[in-house]
């Protein structure tokens, strides 16, 4: 998973962050950026089937919500 | 990034917080509790309470996972941790809230085999890489935290991973919301109800706040107007007299939540008949444990551990901090016995802890800062 965003855990708080799907992979894994870069691999299977470019909130490894688009 | 910088434009920020000026009523103090200390985090980190008008006060909740973890389960992973062939692995954060018997840190100073990870997932693989060890994965966090948890037990158990176990602490929301509102030294307007949760439990589960307790919830987002924003709408309704579940962060929580997350915890985890919270003692139904089907990954059935009760310090005020009953600097040990190089609470462990919050962005007393 990519590091902390500046001073604030993605993982050790009860937050998600916003990512953009950059490549969807096997087994419901997908790899991940961040808004400053930091990629990671996610398990997108709470979300149902997702596209590159689609925004998801992820915590601790896992997408839990997609984003809506305005 | 969309959905992130045009949530911190400082001109809209103005703009919220003049509207918000104009909503409140002079003369009449409105007191709201923000849940989740993500937004306590926001709060101060972008200076959210010195755009509010003198008479509206934020509360900080019990939403930090890390901050209500009581000293005795940190004390069993402690335990745990020592125990020979034992891998322990653990958020960040929870690495230095101090038990009655140090901190993992200490422990893994002291030579036991602790290691951070940014997901469950990521424990799930160290076991892969070391099948000759035990690796235990030490679960804390709120509905946001646990589906994570869940589906690395699934996967776990459809893998066959026989050395991996998990020390479950995931707790649940709304049992300690109604708790506090239940609390007789509790006095609050209103509620900005925790985002993130909401994507996963939905918005229903905060309609027993106004039902019950006549009490307006905003659900909002993390960003400073997503706060700003939900602090209005609050406003908005105690001026008009309405009170009900509103949902500021439509972009992210839909109303129902998310029924294959709410389906995956239903299968991995059950309810605790009850569970200690810190500062805020045993609350009925508050805590998950691994259920029947996945009992064979529960740490607690696999170890003989201590699961003794302990005491936080006394000079701690932890529990009246979580309860909104006194604010950070007040309490007695605040930025001088307890920093966070140094914490003796919880709440100064975490960056999401209202008392950590506080002493980062420099809140030792109640004058606001300059903006």
């Amino acid at each position: 998973m990519s590091a902390c965003n500046d001073d604030h855990c993605i993982t050790c708080a009860d937050e998600g962050v916003e990512m953009r799907v950059l490549e969807r992979g096997a087994a419901g894994v997908s790899v991940c950026v961040t808004e400053d870069g930091g990629r990671a691999d996610v398990m997108t299977e709470l979300v149902g089937v997702v596209e590159d470019g689609d925004l998801v909130l992820v915590h601790a490894g896992v997408a839990i919500a997609r984003l809506r688009r305005a | 990034m969309r959905f992130v910088d045009e949530f911190r434009d400082a001109e809209l920020g103005r703009v919220l917080a003049g509207q918000i000026a104009a909503t409140v009523e002079p003369g009449r103090r409105y007191k709201v509790m923000e849940v989740c200390g993500g937004h306590t985090h926001t709060i101060y980190k972008y200076g959210v309470a010195d755009l509010l008008p003198p008479n509206v006060e934020l509360v900080h909740g019990p939403g930090c996972p890390v901050c209500v973890i009581p000293m005795g389960r940190v004390d069993d992973a402690l335990a745990i941790a020592r125990r020979e062939n034992v891998i322990l692995t653990s958020f960040g954060d929870m690495m230095r809230v101090p038990g009655g018997d140090g901190t993992l840190l200490e422990t893994k100073a002291a030579g036991a085999d602790v290691r951070m990870v940014y997901s469950p997932l990521d424990a799930l693989r160290i076991a892969r890489d070391n099948p000759g060890r035990e690796v235990v994965f030490f679960a804390v966090g709120f509905e946001t935290t646990a589906p994570s948890t869940a589906l690395t037990l699934k996967r776990a158990k459809a893998e066959g991973v026989e050395n991996f176990s998990v020390f479950c602490n995931h707790v649940t929301i709304v049992p300690p919301l109604r708790a506090l509102l239940e609390s007789p030294d509790l006095r609050l307007d209103g509620f900005i109800g925790p985002g993130h949760v909401a994507t996963v439990v939905g918005v229903r589960p905060f309609e027993f706040i106004p039902a019950d307790y006549g009490k307006p919830v905003v659900v909002s987002g993390f960003e400073p107007l997503d706060v700003l924003q939900s602090v209005h709408m609050l406003l908005r309704q105690l001026v008009d007299g309405r009170c009900e579940v509103e949902n500021q962060y439509t972009r992210v929580v839909p109303y129902e939540g998310n029924p294959r997350a709410l389906e995956v915890l239903e299968e991995v985890f059950e309810l605790r008949p009850h569970f200690e919270w810190r500062g805020l003692g045993f609350i009925s139904h508050s805590g998950l444990k691994l259920s029947e089907g996945y009992a064979s990954f529960d740490t607690e059935l696999r170890f003989d551990i201590p699961g003794v009760r302990v005491a936080d310090p006394k000079a701690c005020q932890c529990g009246e901090v979580l309860k909104g009953v006194i604010k950070p600097w007040e309490c007695k040990v605040f930025g001088t016995a307890c920093t966070p190089e140094r914490p003796i609470g919880t709440c100064m462990v975490s960056s999401e802890g209202a008392c950590a919050a506080y002493y980062n962005y420099g809140r030792f007393s109640r004058e606001p800062a300059a903006v």
